[in-house]
């Protein structure tokens, strides 16, 4: 006998449509359903997974079988999982037009017209992507849970490349949602490819700016990503179990500024939404930092029952094992202007999108490339620069938030853990900090 | 194969002037570790397949892995193709032909594999870290499985394959007043890892590179051991040699074959034929046969890795270096097992100063067409008039796959399997490091 067992099964299907240079390179359909099967004895888990969702049993058998071995072959301390609150009851995000319905003809020319709005004069190469996804969960387990639900995603990507003299500059712009085909009535995807296309020629004949200790704004993309990266994974309890976040022992203490309040919250209608996470657990908002004040981690049914907390964060890619994963996570919007904030800065550098970047969590360290940025002088942005970087200590830029703004924006994108991707979303206001360390090139 | 066989019929019979089939049936049984822990043991099946549709010389793709799915992904992977437009420089997927046999890519042994017998194998990986005093390790994993492939195709191509892989890997912590990491692994496709072995190699690696000093900017021999070559070899000199990105203007060797690109010395084989090799099998994926070929004699280049579609747009024949990951996806340009040859040495003591890095990180940030990199050694030792001396704590390498290649001048007799690549040690002269 096992002390638990779960099942989940999925079934999905893809497409995704890939043009470069405005050439179709990939038209590719993927179907794939699967299930897996976890079970616990003591301390130890067997996990059993199969593509053939008709051998349910025999995969619980299998899960059962390995816990059962691993148990007492080799015993460790007995894993306590935390109590789950039942989901209740509610409604997913609409779906008001099925993508499915739409002819892959009509997908392919709306495609074609994204990659032609990038294409503004100085444009020399671009790549476009359009991708819709259906999934279908159910979750059983020996608890007497037997729940279900269907999602749709849609979403596109434009990336354009401006080239002169032998330099490359990239401008990009994505969006995805927790919708179906409605989604390009939500957003204006031209003019979104018209930008990307804009800041790629731009960036062309901008300047890397001087580095150093200076104020900065940051827009809510970069400020969304700083929040994933160097706060959010810093909160996941299983990285804070095997000591690798600085975050470590900080519950109710102040780390940051009091203008500062984070929330992590799967039943928000973004792209990070789920009605019940990959253990059961009804989707609900924690709060992560109220006012400066750390006051919660994220949680697996293990870690909660380790740590104590609430558990609602345990994600999976496909039937992967679940991991501790964010799901929509934010900065609370604070009551500046935009306009005011410049004002407040008055002179320092505006830094806006990201390139991606690094973070070590164990030591809250961070480096972020920033798409862009602007020269702020007396109030106003003056001239643009590229190969611009934030880097610094995680704690300190929080304490040194002093302003946040009244216009939050979320930004969808896809987070990478343990050799897992799943669908999240970050997002924030602007933010103004008081001294970050800002480099150039060099 | 009666399925496979069903799939391409549903294909042709929705419109396809050519298919394929790829079929893809797998069990596999992996126990990760984390510190002296069995974190997670596990069992899975995977079982799929992708179909290739091709009209007016456009190509379309579908894959599913529900049976019940079969016709409408055929009938998907059709009408992607026809909303593409017609390339001009496809040819056609391969014919049949003769395969060559293979030998010693399955072990019965590994497909009856059970968690309980891998769980006993993790714990010798784990034993043999923990035999040296001061190092534990920090985690691992170990994995068999067991696969069977299918390639059918329209024009007769009918390919059926069985094939075993076992893998270990662990990584150690030895710690001493300071602390030094290490990682070792082993891979073959037969019941022949020694376990414990593996486990030790990585602590003893993990002990000896402890309390490293600095060492000083300069240029002088670098042995780069075969982990160390194989990870910078695949991020430089792999990619430009694959014909996809030398057609895309991608690769640093456009235009090369017939010159000298390395020591005269030196020969690079791809031999897809390889009795026991990670790579070996009967014919690529998508139905070419095996074979062997010379990428790199004496010193010059002889031939690009192709693909049915790259040798097309050439009319010359494929090489047979058509890879897939899964059977979710079309087939991309990839090595089978690239060998290093070289007349070898004891090249350590042969050499009266220089430095030997084990492994590097962030081999993948180096530059794939270029073939640049500026890399961050790891578990380095100083080499002081033939042997071994003591650790380096911290060193950045750099240099140009394509410059260093003609100046190898020394190699070891240690030929090593990482993977698809199968090489020794190789000292290169005056090479920038900086401490």
């Amino acid at each position: 006998m096992v002390d638990f067992y779960d099942i989940r099964v999925i079934d999905g299907s893809s497409l995704s449509i890939v043009l470069d240079n405005g050439e179709i390179k990939e038209v590719s359909n993927n179907f794939s359903r699967g299930a897996s099967a976890r079970a616990l004895k003591g301390g130890s888990w067997g996990f059993a997974s199969s593509d053939d969702i008709d051998r349910l049993d025999a995969i619980k058998k299998s899960a059962i079988k390995i816990a059962e071995q691993t148990h007492s072959k080799r015993p460790r301390e007995r894993i306590n999982l935390a109590q789950v609150a039942r989901p209740e009851p509610g409604s997913l995000p609409g779906v008001r037009i099925n993508p499915e319905n739409i002819s892959i003809e009509e997908k392919v020319e709306l495609l074609k017209n994204i990659d032609t709005a990038s294409r503004v004069k100085g444009i020399s190469s671009t790549n476009a992507v359009y991708s819709e996804a259906r999934v279908h969960v159910r979750y059983m387990s020996s608890e007497d849970f037997d729940l279900e639900y269907q999602l749709r995603r849609v979403g596109f990507a434009i990336t354009a490349v401006a080239s002169s003299n032998g330099v490359y500059q990239i401008g990009q712009e994505s969006r995805f949602g927790v919708c179906g085909f409605e989604l390009f009535d939500r957003y204006d995807a031209l003019a979104l490819a018209e930008k990307a296309g804009k800041t790629a020629v731009d960036l062309l004949s901008a300047e890397a700016p001087r580095g150093g200790m200076l104020p900065v704004i940051l827009d809510p993309e970069l400020a969304g990503v700083f929040i994933h990266e160097a706060v959010g994974h810093g909160v996941e309890a299983d990285h804070v179990i095997e000591g690798n976040s600085v975050l470590e022992g900080k519950l109710g203490e102040r780390i940051a500024s009091p203008l500062i309040t984070i929330y992590d919250d799967p039943s928000m209608p973004e792209y990070g939404y789920y009605p019940f996470d990959d253990e059961g657990s009804g989707s609900n908002k924690t709060t992560i930092i109220e006012e400066g004040v750390l006051k919660s981690y994220l949680h697996s049914r293990e870690t909660a029952g380790k740590l104590g907390g609430t558990s609602r964060n345990a994600r999976a890619m496909g039937y992967a094992r679940p991991l501790v994963r964010m799901s929509n996570t934010y900065i609370e919007k604070g009551n500046l202007s935009f306009e005011e904030m410049l004002e407040q800065l008055k002179n320092g550098i505006y830094l806006i999108g990201s390139r991606g970047g690094q973070v070590n969590p164990g030591e809250g360290i961070f480096q972020f490339n920033a798409e862009r940025g602007y020269l702020v002088e007396g109030g106003k942005t003056t001239k643009l620069f590229r190969d611009v970087s934030l880097s610094g200590d995680t704690l300190e830029i929080l304490k040194n938030v002093e302003g946040v703004g009244n216009d939050l924006e979320m930004h969808s994108g896809r987070c990478g853990k343990a050799g897992q991707l799943v669908p999240v979303s970050d997002g924030a206001p602007h933010i103004l900090v008081s001294r970050a360390l800002v480099g150039g090139r060099g | 194969m009666m399925q496979a066989k069903k799939a391409l019929s549903y294909a042709v019979k929705a419109g396809a002037e050519e298919a394929e089939v790829y079929m893809l049936v797998g069990r596999s049984v992996s126990i990760d570790l984390r510190k002296e822990e069995i974190d997670l043991a596990r069992e899975g099946f995977v079982e799929g397949i992708g179909i290739r549709a091709i009209v007016n010389g456009a190509v379309g793709f579908a894959s599913t892995n529900n049976p019940s799915q079969v016709e409408e992904a055929a009938v998907l992977a059709v009408k992607s193709a026809r909303v593409r437009a017609k390339d001009p420089e496809w040819k056609g997927l391969p014919y049949a032909k003769k395969y060559p046999y293979v030998k010693g890519i399955f072990d019965r042994r590994i497909s009856e594999l059970d968690a309980s017998r891998c769980i006993d194998y993790a714990v010798g990986l784990i034993g043999g870290v923990d035999s040296w005093k001061d190092v534990r390790p920090t985690s691992g994993r170990l994995m068999a499985a067991d696969s069977s492939q299918i390639i059918l195709n329209t024009n007769g191509v009918v390919v059926e394959e069985r094939d075993t892989i076992l893998e270990a890997s662990i990584e150690a912590i030895a710690r001493d007043g300071g602390t030094s990491t290490a990682y070792e692994f082993d891979v073959s496709r037969g019941l022949d890892i020694d376990f414990y072995q593996v486990g030790a190699k990585a602590a003893e690696l993990a002990y000896k590179s402890l309390g490293g000093r600095g060492f000083e900017t300069q240029s002088t021999n670098v042995l780069l051991r075969p982990q160390a070559l194989a990870d910078i070899l695949e991020n430089t000199l792999i990619p430009s040699l694959r014909a996809d990105n030398v057609q895309k203007g991608r690769s640093a060797l456009i235009g090369k074959l017939g010159e000298r690109i390395a020591a005269e010395s030196l020969t690079i084989v791809d031999d897809g034929i390889l009795e026991g090799g990670i790579g070996t099998s009967r014919s690529d994926d998508e139905g070419t046969p095996s074979q062997r070929n010379a990428i790199v004699k004496n010193g010059v280049l002889e031939t690009y890795l192709h693909d049915s579609y790259t040798a097309g747009k050439e009319g010359i024949q494929s090489t047979g270096n058509a890879i897939r990951p899964s059977y979710g996806a079309t087939p991309m340009i990839g090595i089978r097992n690239l060998i290093l040859e070289h007349p070898s040495c004891d090249v350590i003591a042969s050499t009266d100063k220089g430095v030997l890095v084990s492994t590097v990180i962030g081999a993948h940030t180096s530059n794939p067409v270029s073939g640049d990199f500026s890399l961050e050694a790891r578990n380095v030792f100083v080499i002081k008039d033939g042997e071994l001396a003591e650790p380096i704590r911290s060193l950045m390498i750099s240099g140009n796959i394509f410059d260093l290649l003609g100046r190898i001048d020394a190699v070891g007799k240690d030929v090593r399997t990482i993977g698809n690549v199968i090489l020794p040690t190789v000292r290169f002269a005056d090479m920038r490091v900086v401490g």
